[in-house]
């Protein structure tokens, strides 16, 4: 389904991602692991192809993201870091843009599936962070894309509302390739079958969630401590 | 791009600000025709649509500003750029928004010739002329200030900008650069101003050169436009 070969990005002479190599199957979810400014982001971005590869090929279901950008578009559902949204209309009044322009069919359906029924008819603004990342999720939903891309979809929420939303992601993403990136161990552990570990721009691992408590945690440090040289 | 205009209108009904401008727009536009009227003596709406430009050298900068300046500060500009619509679309949808703002502006003007109609008689072939101008005009000025609002995060940087463009392009058109830039030069300058080419429609003319012109510079701007919301690199 993913291709991602030989993929170095470079903005101005800095390189936020180099040589990326991996593949995505039908219905893994895979989460992306590193810390701040590890290139999580900009390979999410790379995907939808809303950057371009400085080097290197990406292929989504054998289309290219920078030459098929529509096509690939209408196969990802999208949660962009910080979930930008529109803060002056109503939620009902904003995934029924998203639907119509996505051509979805099932608005209400996922309404009700993401638990913003009782939200509606409420500004965007006056909605709470966790309400307001319901609504990114909504949105990335629309028309059932058979691949989602959820950048950071934790970020913010207290530990309650982050267990909602890892929640709702599980529930919500059977039979979907699911991409997530997040700095939050807990929620690779609890939600992802495969872990991709970033660092400076570059996988440092990239292989099965290992398992048992803490595991990930031990993983991650182990690596990025090698792999950075530093004591944590 | 239905939808994509749709919610750029629904910005305008949701929020006081389009009904604002547009209400000021009224109100100057009447204003500034009305209060000469009787000291010109003649029953012609040509100097309303010579002083038109000038009001829509603030007007549409003003209602234009925040149309990508905004996107690109709270980040909307990633959501509009991963759905599977194309930047021309996404450009072409704010253009057709901001026209129709535009045109609203204008029919708030219909009482001057229909007050004008009641006085006397009227030649409307010259008055219809005049609006169509106008309104390649505004829709070529749109262009403009589109392109300066997707240049910056910052909507009064993109609203000085622009005035300061459509300003350039404005004076340029006028006798007041005759002191200043040699005849040989200002000769050849004129024919690429917005004021020469929209006198012909204020006399009642419509010139297919004038015409191609404002086309011209719309698609001119609307280009870089794209191409500078195609640059996310």
């Amino acid at each position: 389904m993913i291709s991602v070969v030989n993929v170095t990005k470079k903005f101005k002479g800095v390189t936020a991602v180099k040589n990326l190599n991996f593949n995505a199957k039908e219905g893994e979810i895979i989460g992306f692991l590193g810390p701040n400014g590890a290139g999580k982001t900009t390979t999410m971005r790379l995907l939808l192809g809303y950057l371009t590869p400085t080097y290197g090929e990406i292929l989504i279901d054998n289309l290219d993201p920078t030459e098929d950008r529509i096509k690939v578009l209408r196969k990802i559902g999208y949660l962009p870091e910080n979930n930008p949204l529109y803060q002056d209309i109503k939620v009902q009044e904003y995934l029924k843009f998203i639907s119509e322009v996505k051509n979805a069919n099932n608005l209400q359906q996922v309404i009700q599936q993401v638990g913003l029924s009782e939200v509606v008819s409420s500004r965007i603004e006056e909605l709470s962070r966790g309400f307001r990342q319901r609504v990114g999720l909504a949105a990335a939903y629309l028309s059932e894309p058979p691949m989602l891309v959820l950048d950071e979809p934790t970020s913010g929420l207290d530990p309650i509302e982050q267990d909602r939303i890892k929640e709702l992601i599980i529930k919500t993403s059977k039979d979907k390739t699911v991409l997530f990136s997040t700095h939050i161990l807990s929620e690779v552990e609890d939600v992802a079958t495969r872990l991709i570990i970033l660092n400076r721009g570059e996988i440092i691992y990239d292989g099965v969630k290992p398992k048992g408590k803490g595991a990930v945690e031990k993983l991650f440090k182990r690596l990025i401590k090698t792999n950075d040289n530093i004591v944590i | 791009m239905f939808t994509l205009y749709k919610k750029e209108i629904q910005y305008y009904l949701n929020n006081p600000i389009g009904y604002i401008i547009l209400v000021l727009f009224g109100v100057f536009a009447n204003f500034l025709f009305v209060k000469d009227i009787f000291i010109v003596g003649s029953a012609s709406m040509r100097p309303f649509f010579g002083v038109l430009p000038w009001l829509l050298l603030v007007f549409i900068p003003a209602l234009t500003m925040r149309m990508l300046s905004e996107e690109k500060r709270t980040n909307t500009v990633e959501v509009l750029l991963t759905l599977p619509v194309s930047e021309t679309q996404i450009i072409l949808a704010k253009v057709l928004a901001l026209t129709t703002l535009i045109a609203t502006g204008f029919l708030l003007t219909l009482s001057l010739p229909v007050s004008l109609a009641i006085l006397t008689k009227l030649y409307f072939p010259e008055i219809l002329a005049g609006y169509f101008g106008s309104l390649l005009l505004a829709v070529s000025f749109i262009s403009i200030a589109l392109f300066f609002s997707a240049q910056t995060k910052n909507q009064v940087v993109a609203f000085l900008f622009s005035v300061l463009a459509l300003f350039v392009f404005l004076v340029l058109g006028t006798d007041f650069m005759a002191g200043i830039i040699p005849k040989d030069i200002l000769d050849i300058l004129i024919y690429f101003t917005p004021m020469y080419h929209l006198q012909n429609f204020i006399k009642g003319v419509i010139d297919i050169r004038s015409v191609f012109y404002f086309i011209s510079l719309f698609g001119i701007f609307i280009l870089l436009t794209i191409v500078q919301l195609e640059k996310r690199d």
